[in-house]
């Protein structure tokens, strides 16, 4: 469904993706894992549209995103639970998750994703009048998350979920990561906690400084001698 | 009880210093909104449910507020206006004066407490009925007692669409800009050539109006396009940039040739002889410093021409305006559009993956609020029937942004007793204080100082409030951002912002106490 083909993206002028070709398919978690640096929020924000690549594609099906300015890879249906969150800080619970529908006029369709988030995320349904900029991280991870489902995307993007979150709050997180796909939703998930991406995902994609170097499903990456050494903190 | 009394002491206070500066009638206005100050206060406290809670709520309020301003008013008639070489008015009239000022304010204090026992639905209507009482008598009681305050009220109400239009840019879509009076003065300028006889154009004031806001619109796209891909202090510069651009352009539009390029500059670059054609020939499109005089004025049936004498076709003229704006401004702020300048505020980055388009939405809240100070453009050209580059000079984006500053970002209500508050000050107040420190001085210290004329002279002319009125206006904002960042009236977001605060405080201590 989504593919990237040999993307260079750069910050000026440091390299900072040199090549990434990968691939998410209908109805897949596909994972992107790679330590700090590697290049795997910069991949998330030139599928966006936040940055152009120099060269190379970013297909959705038959529809070339790179070239469309990123409100408009919004509208064509890819969804982002950004790093950091980005949730608007003095808009209510409510008023954040109908931001997230921003580009949607069926009113009941937009309800019934409503109720859908809120059953996904209680914990928001309690806040609902609560602003933004006052939840715990847990509660704004949640927000980002069910903000991004609210436009009803054909791809979540979702990046570090797990950041900063108790290890209770983490498994949380991943369970429903599980119970969105279940309901229909690709998701392409980047992580730095390789282990629980792993363990949830299909696919993965190993970047290093800006390169794939290694992809496989995720049961045989976790057997992957490598990734243990680097990425799962295996002797 | 004891932040009641702290409350209408300070009114009563500000109010006294009304009725203190002005003396006589003054108290009369100065009572009512008083009377409207304290009652909004103590409505908005109170706590009632029947009407004789309401009335003991706000029994001893007003009574403080009352006997305090009866006492400076009394003061000033019969000791500082004495003092200050005014003849105090006769025993009569001030019995009349205080006695309507005073009943003004018992009587709005106490019908705003007692509307909390109405039905909330109710509670609007009321209030409605009550501001357009207000709205309406004002011009009349200020003809009745001779005060002649309309005229600059009229002032502070254009100032006031002016700052509504700003606030549109500024509080709802977060860009700061700080050359708004360009548009004033585009809005201003566009009244002036359809309707005068500089160039014996004389269209109806009515189809103008229309014509300069959305004149004042479009410069709004074209100023906005180049620049809003720009984030914050750059756009504030470009815009500075602007605001300075316009007026002297309006000054030197005193000869304007239209010629076609290509017949007139391009071929001669080749020594190829044609004729140049031109379209237009040294035409005083402006007039310079001159300015453009007189322009034309509306006409109604019935009151016929609006004329200088009769400022109150025009006052209603102008809340007409204001409420049509009010009235747009609030379904934007309320549409789509205004839910996009929100997200726009907020975190740009995150609205534009919301499928949000930064620059069309930044660009629509430029244009819209250009186009309502091509409103206000067009309302001061004709009330004041003539227009001069001097007149939209920087300043005036400056006091526009202090008054939606004042007033509080973004809360429509806020932001009209901002303007009002700051044009009151600048075009009533500081004129009283100058009369009543010229008094002052000329009773007390003055004489001592005949001695040495230079003395006096500086004394003299320095003790003049008007020369420091930026001081002033600077003055009043950095305490406000000291004291009240979020403005006189902060916007219901804020509010509900503190109150989920402490809902969430008061949680986490219950949470703590169980476990």
């Amino acid at each position: 469904m989504l593919e990237l083909t040999d993307v260079h993206t750069y910050y000026g002028n440091i390299h900072a993706l040199k090549g990434i070709s990968l691939k998410v398919d209908d109805g897949e978690i596909v994972t992107l894992i790679g330590s700090n640096g590697a290049g795997k929020t910069t991949t998330l924000r030139t599928i966006q549209g936040l940055l152009r690549p120099r060269s190379g594609s970013i297909k959705l099906d038959d529809l070339e995103l790179h070239k469309l300015p990123s409100h408009q890879v919004a509208a064509k249906g890819i969804a982002q639970s950004p790093e950091g969150r980005m949730i608007f800080p003095r808009m209510s619970v409510l008023e954040n998750l109908e931001m997230g529908a921003y580009a949607r006029t069926d009113k009941d369709g937009i309800q019934q994703d409503l109720e859908r988030v809120f059953g996904l995320f209680p914990r928001l349904k309690e806040r609902i009048k609560q602003k933004g900029g006052t939840l715990s991280g847990g509660e704004q991870q949640m927000l980002a998350m069910g903000r991004a489902l609210m436009a009803r995307p054909r791809i979540l993007l979702l990046d570090e979920p797990s950041m900063g979150l108790s290890p209770i709050l983490v498994d949380l997180i991943f369970d429903t990561i599980v119970a969105i796909n279940k309901e229909g939703t690709t998701i392409l998930l980047v992580e730095q906690n390789a282990l629980m991406a792993l363990s949830i995902a299909h696919r993965g994609y190993v970047i290093q400084t800006g390169e794939i170097i290694l992809t496989d499903n995720a049961a045989k990456l976790q057997e992957n001698e490598m990734v243990q050494k680097s990425y799962l903190g295996v002797e | 009880m004891n932040k009641h009394i702290k409350t209408s002491i300070s009114i009563a206070l500000a109010a006294g210093f009304v009725a203190f500066l002005f003396g006589g009638w003054a108290i009369v206005v100065a009572g009512g909104i008083a009377g409207l100050g304290l009652g909004y206060y103590l409505f908005g406290q109170s706590k009632a449910q029947k009407w004789q809670d309401s009335i003991k709520e706000a029994l001893l309020p007003t009574l403080i507020t009352a006997v305090i301003l009866l006492a400076l008013s009394i003061f000033q008639n019969y000791y500082v206006a004495a003092a200050i070489g005014k003849k105090p008015i006769p025993f009569n009239t001030m019995l009349q004066a205080n006695a309507t000022g005073i009943g003004g304010l018992i009587f709005f204090s106490f019908a705003l407490t007692l509307m909390h026992i109405l039905p909330l639905r109710w509670q609007r209507i009321a209030q409605i009925v009550l501001l357009t009482f207000v709205v309406i008598s004002f011009p009349f009681i200020d003809k009745f007692t001779g005060l002649r305050w309309t005229a600059q009220v009229i002032f502070a109400l254009i100032f006031t669409i002016l700052a509504l239009g700003l606030n549109i840019v500024v509080g709802f879509a977060g860009l700061l800009d700080l050359g708004y009076a360009a548009f004033f003065a585009i809005g201003a300028y566009t009244t002036g050539i359809l309707s005068s006889p500089q160039h014996g154009i004389f269209l109806n004031f009515w189809l103008v109006i229309w014509i300069a806001a959305g004149v004042a619109g479009i410069f709004g796209l074209i100023l906005g396009a180049p620049t809003l891909p720009l984030r914050g202090d750059y756009l504030a510069i470009v815009t500075l940039g602007f605001g300075e651009i316009v007026p002297v352009l309006f000054k030197n539009l005193i000869k304007v040739t239209i010629q076609e390029p290509f017949t007139c500059w391009i071929l001669p670059l080749f020594r190829i002889q044609t004729s140049c054609i031109t379209f237009m020939q040294d035409v005083d499109l402006t007039a310079g410093e001159k300015g453009i005089s007189p322009i034309g004025r509306p006409i109604l049936p019935i009151i016929g021409e609006f004329q200088s004498n009769n400022p109150i076709p025009w006052y209603f003229l102008i809340i007409a305006i204001i409420l049509l704006s009010v009235f747009l401004i609030q379904r934007l702020r309320d549409s789509r559009m205004g839910r996009a300048w929100m997200a726009i505020r907020e975190d740009e980055l995150a609205a534009s993956q919301m499928g949000i388009d930064p620059v069309r939405t930044k660009l629509l809240a430029f244009a819209m609020g250009a186009t309502f100070s091509g409103f206000a453009g067009a309302f001061y050209g004709a009330y004041v029937r003539g227009i001069f580059p001097s007149v939209f000079d920087f300043s005036v984006s400056i006091i526009v942004l202090c008054m939606v500053i004042l007033g509080g970002l973004g809360n429509i209500n806020g932001v009209i007793v901002g303007g009002m508050v700051i044009m009151s000050a600048d075009r009533l107040f500081l004129p009283a204080l100058k009369d009543f420190l010229a008094g002052l001085l000329k009773a007390t210290i003055l004489p001592a100082l005949s001695s040495n004329p230079t003395l006096r002279a500086a004394v003299e002319q320095n003790a003049n409030p008007i020369l420091y009125r930026f001081l002033l206006f600077g003055l009043t904002l950095v305490i406000m951002m000291a004291v009240r960042p979020e403005g006189l009236i902060p916007s219901a977001q804020r509010k509900a912002e503190l109150r989920s605060d402490e809902e969430i405080a008061a949680d986490q201590a219950a949470a703590e106490a169980q476990a």
